[in-house]
């Protein structure tokens, strides 16, 4: 098991925890423990199955499992995603480990990255999503607890295809990570559901996880593993924390909707900054115009956090408590970041 | 050339799920590409790891037959662009799997491709439930016969879980979506 894969473990149980104590009341605190047990032990099976076919075989249990749970779109449609995802992977397994021309590890690397964005619902292969969907089957929470596990460990199958075509593996997830960065930025701020933007603040932060993943220098990586902890421990928690009923949501503009839409807006000194910091350095590195294309992505963070900030309402009692504690974890991992790096042995 | 005529077989079994509905269709079809992915398997892994994908199959195929719409209904009314893909995705499997790529296992390569990318599109393609889980079961053993073209022996892990899913997976009880 990837050390950093061990941490998203962390992360995703330590999210789950805080869903089940600081979620709103209305929250079904035993739907929640259930699919999120559930949730949990997918996310383990997939980091420390030792070889690709059982992640694939894990992926695809868990995507027909959430299919076949309650939710508002028919279990044919929900399947799709995570059955195309399996099968390009397969395919591009297929390639990867057939001798032939150099051609085929460019298929194969097509392949790994279409797979990744169909398994955890980016761009170009977005999961079906109702807003009045529960939490436990919508597909914020498949990316946000499913999504990292998978992501690290196709990060690391990179070794499967040769070294020209593992440059293509990269050039491709900054691609599919830019088109993220993009559409998610712009969705969050101008769509018309405020479920539907959070969902779209999800895809934008993964697509500089996947900007991450593709720079070939260890800033990328570092940055990617900052990315995926502000989505499983800034993120998704506040997510939670925020009304789940479009009819209870409340627009309010206190100095803690301005906090949290700082930490949602990766500023400093939240963690989301320390990733944004290191990935403008690394894409710098590689190519400076890259790091020009990705600062600008990030100023399409700021209409949509405020927006989903404002969002959060006032929170009182034990919201009020769970919102502090993300924002104080934030602000620890952003001022000092290094032990959850080296830990992950980055 | 044994191995081939296994390989054809899975994909026989792949075309008839694709162009079938009726639950007899669906099972008969799971049967052939089951044993054409086994045989395949066989050659190269063993007799247990080939026994647990005919067993996950076999499994499969009995809860098929008792479940899902009655009959045959092969190739309903429109069934020409159904037919057209199985011929397309056969021919392009066989290009790839026999002239593109070289070395040992082009039938594996072969049976993995047809039951991988047609059964990926029957799922895109069809809303109903005993067709999607078939096609999900025989995924399933589609990806674990995979692991036969890796270098290292991976033993018989990836097979057990495989012929796990593909027999559970007709079992699995579908809720109607929740409109209200």
């Amino acid at each position: 098991m990837l050390p950093e894969s061990a941490e998203l473990v962390f992360f995703a149980a330590f999210a789950l925890a805080f869903a089940f104590v600081f979620a709103p009341a209305a929250a079904p605190r035993r739907s929640l423990l259930w699919r999120g047990g559930a949730g949990l032990a997918g996310t383990i099976a997939i980091v420390a199955v030792p070889t690709f076919e059982l992640v694939l075989l894990t992926l695809l249990t868990l995507g027909v499992l959430n299919a076949a749970a309650d939710g508002k779109q028919p279990f044919a449609l929900r399947l799709r995603a995570p059955v195309l995802a399996v099968a390009v992977f397969a395919l591009g397994l297929v390639l990867a480990r057939a001798a032939g021309p150099e051609v085929l590890d460019r298929f194969a690397a097509v392949g790994l990255v279409a797979g990744l964005a169909a398994g955890i619902g980016l761009l170009p292969y977005l999961h079906p999503f109702d807003p009045d969907d529960a939490v436990t089957g919508s597909p914020i929470a498949w990316m946000a607890f499913i999504g990292p596990a998978l992501a690290v460990v196709v990060a690391g199958t990179r070794g499967l295809v040769p070294a020209e075509a593992g440059g293509v593996f990269g050039a491709m997830l900054i691609g599919v990570g830019l088109l993220n960065v993009a559409w998610g930025g712009v969705a969050a701020w101008l769509t018309e559901s405020t479920v539907a933007a959070w969902r779209y603040s999800f895809i934008a932060d993964w697509g500089l996880a996947l900007c991450g993943f593709g720079l070939m220098v260890v800033d990328g990586r570092r940055a990617a593993l900052l990315v995926l902890f502000s989505i499983v421990l800034c993120r998704l928690p506040l997510y939670l924390a925020s009304p789940q009923s479009q009819r209870a949501r409340t627009v309010t503009e206190r100095p803690v909707n301005l906090v949290v839409a700082a930490a949602l807006a990766g500023s400093a000194p939240f963690a989301g900054f320390a990733a944004r910091v290191l990935l403008l350095r690394g894409a710098t590195q590689l190519f400076w115009p890259l790091g020009l294309v990705l600062a600008l992505g990030m100023l399409l963070w700021l209409p949509g956090s405020l927006r989903l900030g404002r969002s959060l309402g006032v929170p009182r009692g034990r919201q009020a408590l769970g919102v502090a504690l993300v924002l104080a974890l934030n602000v620890a991992v952003g001022l000092y970041p290094l032990p959850l790096l080296e830990a992950a042995r980055l | 050339m044994f191995e081939a005529g296994a390989a054809l077989v899975a994909w026989l079994g792949m075309s008839l799920i694709v162009l079938a509905d009726g639950r007899r269709s669906l099972a008969l079809g799971a049967a052939l590409a089951t044993t054409g992915v086994a045989l395949v398997v066989f050659q190269g892994a063993g007799l247990i790891d080939a026994g647990a994908l005919a067993l996950g199959g076999a499994v499969m195929v009995v809860r098929r037959l008792t479940d899902g719409p009655v009959g045959w209904q092969l190739m309903p009314p429109g069934s020409t662009p159904r037919l057209v893909l199985c011929i397309a995705a056969g021919l392009l499997a066989l290009w790839i799997a026999f002239s593109v790529t070289t070395g040992a296992g082009a039938a594996l390569r072969f049976a993995v491709m047809t039951v991988v990318g047609l059964g990926g599109a029957r799922v895109l393609s069809s809303d109903e439930r005993s067709v999607l889980l078939t096609s999900v079961g025989l995924l399933a053993l589609a990806i674990a016969a995979m692991a036969g073209m890796g270098d290292a022996s991976q033993g018989a892990w990836p097979y057990v879980a495989a012929a796990l899913v593909a027999a559970g997976a007709g079992w699995l009880p579908v809720r109607a979506p929740n409109a209200a």
